[in-house]
């Protein structure tokens, strides 16, 4: 199990790197054998990537979110899972090679950072606990996505105002299917991000009693909740346009890399594990 | 040996007999165009009276604004050429027997001409649609007249085929080529669907009412239209019933409640302003919205294009991206050309395969002929009661090592003639013959 677990950790990124590639084919050159490769080699990644978080979950007797390696293979695999219905939903790949390009970065890091004994945290074993770190790591995900395809809308939205017809003219979707898609993966991520804080308060007061919220990481996420709370808002209300939105996302996004590397590496203690 | 013989006869191959003789965009202008295009029924004259000649076997005649082509499988080619130019072309302007004028192709070439005009390379409009149903409806018509052949028929068949792959498989039509299209190729980048999108025309003009019906075929799902004078509107409504008038005083009520804004007006001074947008843009939802400015001098200030969410495009605009979808058409060409090749193959096969027939029927009756001369010498050695059983198994044994060969000299792979040669020579087919 453990050299499956070794071997799979190296392959993984490889896989997805390749398979960007492929799609990177399909997008940039419309090549018909990237056409056809593309879905079953995700979905055969997919699968892979699966199977690796099972063996860990088994090997590891824990929920394989107790580092940030292993939270990193988390998001980037329930990213591959929301792309996978949404070509499926939507019958086309032409976002495949900017969503699978972030896939292959999440979980590039993840192994880079992988250690070889995770810490056996009893916490991790708590079924309260586990439905905390499910739902923030399933809001990173669609904020991850939220992302991906706020970037694809703000590109379309320049070359459509500066009349370029550049290479993202005519191969993506729509404007306005993008920004649907944008505010449909925030409007999940932010309420699964406000399902973990409630959790995570509940549970954290259960334990600690008090002095938890002072925790950098609890507060850099207790920031990142209100920045998509009101980008939601703003955009509900008619006050902000689209534009508005994908740049909230994409600030959105720089704050979730921020608290998943910067401040779980140099500022918390508490929140170590995640 | 055998392949030597091959090699020699490959070059002799014969090609499908055809003529070609046509005029189009490139070698005469719109004025002599006018005068020898043939509207349906007297294209339909023309046929029977060609078919009444007897060095034309079958006629198709294509008639567009854009070319006047006469494709003829001929009896006696000088014969039909001559009646080509006096039935078709010389009766409707003498000018045509200028230089340059007529082009004529012949045989092989002038199949591979027809199959490139469906696919859209010899098109005024590189791979524009229109040129496939153009054919089939001059197809139609030959056939309805009997002009249609085995042979033109099946050339018109490759022609369809390669017309049809052309637009499939390869981007020779993608990309719109003309200010209605580029219009609706805009708006479906930025709007979920054409049947989501309610469109404003400020100006009834010609531009107007020429970008207005791509719109509408595309299932735009409002139009109304705002114009100065109530005459043009009215002309407009009645080309266009499905449009709603708008005072041109409540343009910019209308431009809040539109997706798409279209302006064509023949105004000095701007008809849309960037302040005026920019209200309009906060009493609606935020929706985008596409400003398409037609007119010269400017309809909407260019400023207007500034304000947050909406695409705003000129003329220029529209025209650079015209180019750039012909360039991308262009690039297409050598797959276009690869296409009309393998159908052509297709075609030319097909009719070696009507040059088999009567060549296996020769080997067919030579060996049935050597067979009843030997059997014949042999019966009187053989008593009478095997007769029967001899003439079976002589018969079986002929057809068994015919089987074969036969098949395989009908066989449409796109073997060439020489095959059909050798066989003839072989077997002395040509000599049994005479």
């Amino acid at each position: 199990m453990q050299t499956f677990l070794e071997v799979a950790n190296v392959l993984l990124p490889l896989v997805y790197l390749l398979v960007a590639i492929d799609y990177g084919f399909v997008f940039f050159a419309s090549a018909p054998f990237a056409e056809r490769a593309a879905t079953p080699s995700l979905r055969g990644a997919a699968l892979l990537h699966l199977a690796y978080l099972v063996a860990a979950t088994v090997y590891w007797r824990q929920f394989p979110a107790a580092t940030v390696s292993q939270a990193l293979s988390i998001v980037a695999f329930a990213v591959v899972v929301v792309y996978v219905f949404v070509e499926w939903h939507g019958r086309a790949r032409s976002t495949g090679f900017w969503l699978v390009s972030l896939v292959f970065f999440f979980q590039l890091l993840s192994s880079l950072l992988t250690r070889p004994n995770p810490p056996d945290r009893a916490i991790f074993h708590d079924l309260f606990f586990s439905l905390h770190v499910s739902l923030a790591l399933l809001g990173y995900a669609a904020f991850v996505v939220g992302a991906a395809y706020a970037f694809l809308y703000l590109q379309l939205y320049r070359d459509l105002k500066a009349g370029r017809f550049s290479t993202f003219y005519g191969k993506l979707p729509p404007l306005e299917v993008l920004e649907r898609m944008m505010i449909g993966a925030l409007w999940v991520g932010f309420v699964a991000l406000t399902g973990a804080v409630v959790l995570g308060a509940v549970w954290a007061e259960r334990l600690y009693h008090n002095g938890w919220l002072r925790d950098p990481k609890i507060l850099f996420t207790l920031a990142t909740w209100v920045l998509y709370a009101a980008a939601l808002m703003l955009r509900r209300l008619h006050r902000w346009q689209g534009r508005q939105t994908a740049l909230a996302s994409l600030a959105g996004f720089g704050a979730i890399l921020f608290s998943l590397m910067a401040v779980n590496f140099f500022f918390t203690d508490f929140h170590g594990f995640l | 040996m055998t392949q030597a013989i091959l090699e020699a006869h490959a070059s002799a191959r014969p090609a499908p007999p055809l003529l070609l003789v046509g005029t189009d965009f490139r070698c005469s202008p719109i004025e002599l165009r006018e005068r020898v295009s043939y509207a349906k029924e007297d294209a339909e004259k023309a046929l029977v009276h060609l078919l009444a000649r007897s060095e034309i076997a079958e006629a198709f005649l294509l008639s567009t604004c854009n070319r006047t082509e006469l494709y003829l499988q001929p009896r006696d080619e000088d014969g039909a050429y001559r009646a080509a130019l006096d039935m078709i072309f010389l009766p409707r302007s003498e000018e045509l027997e200028r230089p340059g004028r007529l082009y004529v192709k012949r045989n092989g070439e002038a199949a591979r001409h027809l199959l490139s005009v469906a696919s859209g390379l010899e098109s005024m409009v590189m791979g524009e649609p229109e040129i496939l149903g153009q054919i089939k409806s001059a197809s139609a018509l030959a056939e309805a007249v009997g002009a249609e052949g085995p042979i033109l028929k099946r050339l018109l068949r490759s022609a369809g085929e390669a017309g049809s792959r052309a637009r499939q498989e390869t981007g020779i039509s993608s990309g719109a080529v003309s200010l209605g299209y580029a219009t609706v190729e805009l708006a479906r980048q930025i709007f979920k669907g054409m049947d989501d999108c309610r469109v404003l025309l400020i100006g009834a003009g010609e531009i107007a009412r020429s970008v207005a019906r791509p719109l509408v075929e595309r299932g735009a799902r409002e139009l109304k239209v705002a114009n100065r004078g109530a005459e043009r509107a009215r002309q407009f409504l009645a080309e266009f019933p499905e449009a709603e008038a708008v005072p041109f005083d409540d343009r910019l009520a209308a431009v809040s409640e539109a997706d798409l804004v279209i302006a064509s007006t023949g105004a000095d001074e701007p008809v849309l302003t960037r302040r005026q947008l920019k209200e309009a843009m906060r009493s609606r939802p935020p929706r985008p919205l596409l400003v398409v400015d037609l007119g010269v001098p400017r309809n909407v200030e260019p400023a207007a294009g500034k304000v947050e969410n909406v695409f705003l495009h000129s003329i220029d605009s529209l025209e650079h991206l015209i180019q750039r979808n012909l360039k991308r058409r262009k690039e297409e060409v050598p797959r276009v050309e690869e296409i009309i090749e393998q159908e052509l193959g297709h075609f030319h096969s097909w009719f070696r395969g009507l040059e088999a027939e009567p060549l296996v029927a020769r080997l067919q009756k030579q060996a049935e002929k050597i067979r009843q001369q030997e059997l014949a010498a042999a019966l009187s050695r053989f008593p009478a009661e095997t007769h029967q059983d001899l003439e079976r198994l002589t018969r079986a044994l002929v057809r068994k090592i015919l089987h074969h060969p036969s098949s395989r000299l009908r066989a449409r792979d796109g073997e060439d003639l020489s095959r059909l040669d050798l066989v003839r020579e072989l077997f002395h087919l040509d000599d049994e013959e005479s």
